[in-house]
């Protein structure tokens, strides 16, 4: 019953956007692998050879590249979960769904719930195993507002609905922003609009909303970048240093600052420039071909720095060693499953299936664009993981059934 | 494209979202272009300037060998032990562990003491940037002092480590090894080897030293060398890390620098963003030096310095033998004289101040680099002048007893007279020459006129250096054409017929010019390197010969006047009479067994500005054997007694030691170069 129900599912599932998914996975594992045994003095083959069959097991379990492979697993075998049920049952739990994750979300701001790492509360501790709620709060959100923007077109006309639907995103947009995580809350954003722009959500209320967020945002960069020190919103400080270092803004002593304390500040703007300069540099050292694979030295000699290498810069550690080709590679494939997803979204049998199709691939294209952006420098840094390729466990398995939604949304497509 | 063409039956809002994606998709395809392809050269010179550090590789100097290339200046291994920090990584993180450790130890101490209870704060408190990086500091110096500790016992060495020096280099040359022991003796070698090639971090290094196996020998001539961290012309500078070279100052060293220093290799050392030594690749090896041999015998040499050296360790002179038929140098002598290892060992308080004494002056070349008033071995010059306007060499001349001293000679020019240090009596060309009467010489060199002595000397290349590649010579002094044209009276052509007045001459000078008179009339260039030989297994590198005998002029004088001023120089040892015969003879039976020595004294005066004399150089030029001469031997002492009493025994000490080494074939007896 069930293995029929799966290979009907793949009969019908849209190829092309799963061999692009499948190939995005091979990198991911590949140069997660290239990222992180640079240091290490023996490789993958050599371990095999050199050491006994359970000693190999044990070395494999504690190295990230064969983690990643693991999370992918679990991801598929979610995936595999998910394709026996129909969108349409599924929607049916999304305001369940959505309220668990708001609860997950809310949870994890609490001490002594949520883990703190590289000073940001973003992980759910479970012993064995943590993870983090905003993942799946992303697309517990999607779902739930793809079913509850998939009432008939008459009702967005209604003011109320319109902003009912904003609120669902603003709360756990608030949420996010608490732990903090701007990249996440971020990427929620256009997310969103792109899924009331294409419910049919009335015009004006559309372009209000966009002129809102965009007034709210240029204040916001104002604010962080002229405003005097205690008219500046709250922030986190590495936050604010951030965001000057994108606008290429000089660190702006204190009044009455000491010769020590103005020293001290240029050198923490040149430490905090350093990732972006690191990355920056393994990009164009890539050059057209690359250095080859695992034989890129920004990560080998550490100027890459190792805890970043192989998750929100494993863009650069591609680029520096597969070059321009290597990256325009990925792009393709991104373009692959982005425009399969949107053809999904044109062929699906109804509202609701059209809706969660959009949210979902304008999901991955936003991280997607904000990743490789801040990699070439055209976007600040955020915490925003490359969707497949970068190492782990909950964006990996939460980007995963975003597919399978896709693809669920496409097997049970129109006229079929 | 497919998709995209079906995306265009669906209604317009996914198109636009669509076109929003490829739009984007476009942008970082555009970034990627301008950053990858268009300055990625920029960004590849970026990775180049942080992550490789450059290092020259000293290369090996070359040998100075003598003719019968013994090595007279040699490189030897030293052995060094260095500390490769990258090794020690591991161990500083532990030792800065435990530091920390300790510091928050002590930190709970010290509230606990306060009785508050702030000690679980404070220990959770994080380290300041300074307090961490003082610590890492520390935990440097005790791994450091640890692996020194452990050298110094199974060395059985005291092993001093300087922490400021190790911090500076740790700054500074993180890439390089840190040097803990230089020069380590063959047993404390051995030593190592046994014990500590385990350690970690610890590694043996060699490096070859310039040594100068005979020590003070021909040290003038060899020159010295320094450390020197800068970029000669045509090798590569602007290196991160230039490790010292070997650069020759003086001497052969100075002046075959080109050769004997060879090229410096390069390498480039990967290092990581810690500034640890990850990788090395040489991308030039260092291609030794070329090897230089000169004309010196060692022997001969030997035998120079030995026979110099009788007249006490502060003897202020220089020798110069050479062989007449082709103007090799065999021995080059000057002294005062150091020891030129003690450049390379590093000069001592006690080293400098000998080396600046401003009497001795030890760091003069006096063969070469020093012009002395010729006095009385001028009047070579004087007689072939005076033989070749017409000198009758048996016309007798009175030489009148001074009114102050009966026993001496004068004459009068002018208004002056100068005394003469022979008898009075009647002399003719060889009693003159052997007694060296300046009566005599000042007679006849006023007939014979100033031009035609000075146009004889300029034959001999006075006032001209000999082009001797060692960086240090000196011309000497001879009066121009122009000078004596006008304003020169005959006291001073009396004076430069004697030898004093403005005439000065180097000792190799004096050399080239008895070589001419010995050899027949041809002046040579002085040879001191015969060849330079690249390296073997040096593709391209191409020896260089320098020819025996290079001519550079001929006197052109009849050759009988030649001969006769031969025969009065060999009266000049042999006649009872003579100025030198006292040395060459005891108990009037020749001290020489096989050599019939020719030669010349010369005591001359150095005035000062008040015209006292002060001080007097003596001169002793001879050449031998008669028959057919071989050697030419050259000794001037400064402040010495009398030519005759001060260098004529010095030279015959050299030709005894060059009788012998003859006669144990130790010395061809025709003394070719190939």
């Amino acid at each position: 019953m069930v293995r029929a129900k799966v290979s009907h599912f793949f009969a019908e599932a849209d190829r092309l956007q799963l061999a692009a998914v499948a190939a995005l996975m091979a990198l991911g594992v590949a140069f997660v692998y290239s990222a992180t045994m640079a240091g290490e003095p023996l490789g993958l083959g050599q371990q095999f050879a050199e050491l006994r069959f359970i000693e190999f097991v044990r070395w494999l379990c504690a190295k990230f590249f064969f983690k990643q492979a693991v999370w992918y697993g679990v991801g598929v075998a979610a995936a595999l979960a998910i394709c026996l049920v129909d969108y349409r049952v599924l929607a049916r739990w999304a305001f369940v769904i959505y309220w668990v994750s708001i609860v997950l979300l809310v949870a994890v701001l609490v001490p002594g719930v949520g883990a703190v790492r590289y000073g940001a509360r973003r992980w759910i501790d479970l012993g064995a195993l943590q993870f983090q709620p905003t993942e799946f709060a992303k697309m517990a959100v999607i779902l739930a507002l793809a079913h509850y923007l998939s009432r008939p077109k008459d009702e967005l006309k209604q003011t109320a609905v319109f902003a009912k639907a904003v609120g669902m995103l603003a709360l756990p947009f608030v949420l996010i922003l608490k732990e903090p995580d701007l990249g996440s809350a971020v990427v929620l954003v256009p997310t969103v609009l792109a899924m009331l722009y294409a419910a049919g959500a009335p015009a004006r209320l559309l372009r209000l909303l966009l002129g809102g967020i965009c007034l709210l945002g240029a204040l916001f960069v104002i604010d962080v970048l002229f405003a005097p020190p205690n008219w500046q919103i709250k922030l986190q400080d590495y936050q604010r240093r951030r965001l000057l270092v994108y606008f290429g803004r000089d660190y702006t002593p204190p009044a009455g600052a000491s010769q020590a304390e103005i020293e001290r500040l240029k050198q923490q703007q040149l430490d905090d420039t350093y990732h972006v300069r690191q990355a920056l540099i393994s990009v164009g050292s890539g050059g057209l071909t690359g250095k080859g694979f695992c034989k890129g030295t920004q990560n080998a000699l550490g100027y890459l720095p190792r805890t970043v290498a192989h998750n929100d810069f494993i863009f650069s550690v591609i680029a520096e060693e597969k070059g321009f080709i290597g990256s325009v590679t990925v792009l393709v494939l991104y373009g692959v499953v982005l425009l399969t997803g949107l053809r999904i979204a044109a062929r699906a049998r109804d509202r609701l299936g059209r809706l969660l199709a959009v949210g979902i691939v304008t999901l991955l294209f936003s991280q997607m664009f904000i990743n490789i952006g801040m990699n070439i420098r055209l976007m600040p840094v955020t915490g925003v993981p490359l969707p497949l390729l970068s190492y782990g466990g909950s964006a990996v398995v939460s980007t995963l059934i975003g597919i399978v939604l896709l693809q669920n949304v496409y097997v049970n497509r129109k006229g079929y | 494209m497919p998709i995209f063409d079906q995306l265009r039956k669906a209604d317009p809002q996914l198109r636009l979202l669509g076109m929003l994606m490829l739009f984007g998709l476009g942008i970082l395809m555009i970034g990627l272009w301008w950053i990858q392809i268009v300055s990625a050269d920029e960004y590849r010179a970026k990775v180049q300037t942080q992550s490789f550090r450059t290092v020259r590789i000293p290369p090996v100097r070359g040998k100075i060998l003598d003719r019968n290339r013994l090595v007279l200046a040699d490189n030897r291994p030293a052995y060094n032990i260095n500390l490769y920090l990258e090794e020690l990584r591991d161990a500083f993180q532990a030792a800065y562990k435990a530091e920390v450790q300790s510091f928050r130890e002590r930190l709970r101490t010290n509230s606990c003491q306060d009785a508050t209870n702030t000690a679980v704060r404070t220990t959770r408190l994080k380290l300041s940037a300074s307090e961490r990086a003082m610590l890492r500091k520390r935990a440097r110096a005790v791994v450091v002092t640890n692996i020194v500790t452990q050298l110094s016992a199974r060395l059985e060495l005291a092993v001093g480590w300087d922490p400021a020096g190790f911090e500076r280099h740790y700054t500074q040359a993180l890439p390089l090894p840190f040097t803990l022991v230089t020069g380590l003796d063959q047993a404390r070698l051995a030593r190592f080897e046994e014990q500590l090639v385990t350690v970690p971090g610890l590694e043996l290094e060699v490096t070859p030293m310039r040594v100068y196996p005979y020590g003070s020998l021909a040290a003038h001539l060899l020159g010295h060398v320094r450390r020197d961290t800068g970029s000669a012309e045509g090798e590569e500078a602007f290196l991160d890390y230039p490790l010292p070279v070997y650069r020759g100052v003086v001497g052969i060293e100075g002046g075959f620098d080109q050769y004997l220093r060879g090229r410096a290799g390069a390498k480039s050392v990967m290092v990581n963003s810690l500034g640890y030594r990850q990788a090395e690749t040489v991308w030039s090896e260092a291609v030794p030096g070329a090897n230089v041999v000169l004309t010196i015998d060692l022997a001969v040499q030997q035998a120079a310095e030995n026979a110099l050296a009788r007249l006490g360790p502060h003897t202020r002179g220089a020798v110069v033998v050479l062989d007449p038929r082709d103007g090799d140098v065999l021995a080059l002598v000057s002294s005062p004289t150091y020891d030129p290892n003690i450049f390379v060992r590093g000069l001592s308080q006690a080293d400098w101040a000998w080396l600046s004494d401003p009497k001795l002056r030890p760091q003069i070349n006096r063969a070469t680099q020093a012009a002395y008033p010729p006095g009385s071995i001028f009047k070579l010059i004087t007689a072939l002048a005076c033989l070749e306007t017409g000198l009758d060499p048996s016309a007798k001349i009175y030489n009148p007893p001074a009114p102050a001293n009966p026993a001496r000679g004068h004459i009068q020019v002018g208004r002056r007279i100068i005394h003469d240090t022979a008898p009075p009596g009647e002399y003719d060309f060889r009693r003159g020459l052997l007694k060296s009467s300046n009566t005599y010489f000042i007679t006849n060199g006023l007939k014979a006129g100033i031009h035609a002595i000075i146009g004889l000397a300029r034959r001999f290349y006075l006032g001209e250096k000999t082009g001797f590649p060692t960086r240090q010579e000196v011309g000497g002094t001879l009066p121009s054409l122009r000078r004596i044209s006008t304003h020169w009276y005959d006291g001073d052509t009396a004076n430069i017929c004697i030898g004093q007045g403005p005439v000065s001459v180097t000792p190799l000078q004096m050399a080239v010019m008895t070589a001419a008179i010995a050899n027949g009339g041809k002046v040579y260039w002085p040879r001191i390197v015969a060849r330079v030989d690249p390296q073997p297994g040096q593709p391209g590198a191409s020896e260089l010969v320098y020819p025996r005998g290079r001519l550079r002029g001929e006197l052109g004088v009849n050759p009988r006047y030649i001969a006769l001023l031969r025969e009065a120089m060999l009266a000049g040892v042999e006649d009872p009479e003579s100025t030198a015969y006292a040395a060459f003879h005891q108990h009037d039976r020749p001290r020489l067994s096989r050599f019939r020595v020719c030669g010349k004294t010369g005591t001359a005066q150095v005035m000062d500005e008040q015209n006292r004399v002060i001080d007097h150089i003596t001169w002793f030029v001879s050449f031998a054997p008669y028959e057919q001469p071989r050697y030419v031997v050259v000794v001037m002492v400064e402040s010495g007694g009398s030519g005759g009493t001060t260098c004529a025994p010095v030279a015959c000490e050299i030709y005894r030691a060059l009788e012998r080494l003859e006669s144990e074939a130790l010395l061809a007896s025709d003394v070719t170069s190939r």
